[in-house]
């Protein structure tokens, strides 16, 4: 089975957890990470974040980073998920699920990963303000 | 020659547009030389092109990278996933 896994995904993601068998017995620790849009964005509330992705470089310096992350730290399995597209407030944009065998690489692994996915991989976000959310809501219901 | 730009996130809304063509000659096709031309091409973009990256084929590139006509490229401003 291959150690690393990405993928870009249209709208918010379900939650999904490695099960541990994925990597054996060896494994002793695995971290999943979720990244959940807020309801509010610099104090404002808002009804989500739209994310802009460049998919084909993304998808690549992910991948990238999982790998490096697995000669790093020694880590056994690295699996990542990102949103592009809507995601509403309380939904999932990011999940990161890094299986190790013990607890402190694995952890320190996690740590790495998103900070230098947050500084390399090609993915902006805008907040999408509640006003135009519940003027969009009012337009649906008025039209069916 | 001929170079299309890409435009992602913020830099696409400044821009009003999701590429930006620019000319560079054949012989000084560099991503230094398409970083130039764009700052001249978009006056609007020239305020942010300083915390900007080229790049070409979906890799980070450096000034001195060279440019051929199918390369796919891109200007990568700064970053907010997660």
């Amino acid at each position: 089975m291959e150690s690393t896994s990405v993928a870009i995904i249209t709208g918010p993601l379900r939650s999904r957890v490695d099960e541990p068998t994925q990597v054996g017995d060896a494994a002793g620790a695995v971290v999943t990470f979720l990244g959940v849009v807020r309801g509010e964005e610099g104090g404002t509330l808002i009804a989500g974040l739209e994310y802009s992705v460049y998919e084909p470089m993304a998808t690549r310096v992910l991948e990238h980073l999982a790998r490096e992350t697995i000669e790093r730290f020694g880590v056994l399995r690295v699996n990542v998920e990102h949103s592009q597209g809507l995601v509403p407030t309380g939904q999932c944009s990011f999940g990161l699920t890094i299986s190790g065998a013990h607890r402190r690489e694995t952890l320190d692994a996690m740590d790495w990963y998103i900070e230098r996915m947050k500084q390399d991989a090609p993915i902006w976000k805008r907040a999408v303000a509640e006003r135009l959310s519940q003027a969009t809501d009012m337009v649906k219901a008025k039209h069916g | 020659m001929h170079v299309d730009v890409l435009l992602f996130g913020p830099l696409a809304e400044a821009a009003g547009a999701d590429c930006v063509a620019v000319d560079v000659p054949d012989q000084e096709a560099t991503a230094g030389k398409v970083l130039t031309a764009l700052h001249e091409a978009s006056p609007v973009l020239r305020s942010s092109l300083g915390a900007c990256h080229l790049a070409v084929n979906h890799a980070f590139a450096h000034d001195s990278t060279p440019i051929c006509a199918s390369d796919e490229v891109a200007i990568i401003g700064l970053v907010s996933g997660g």
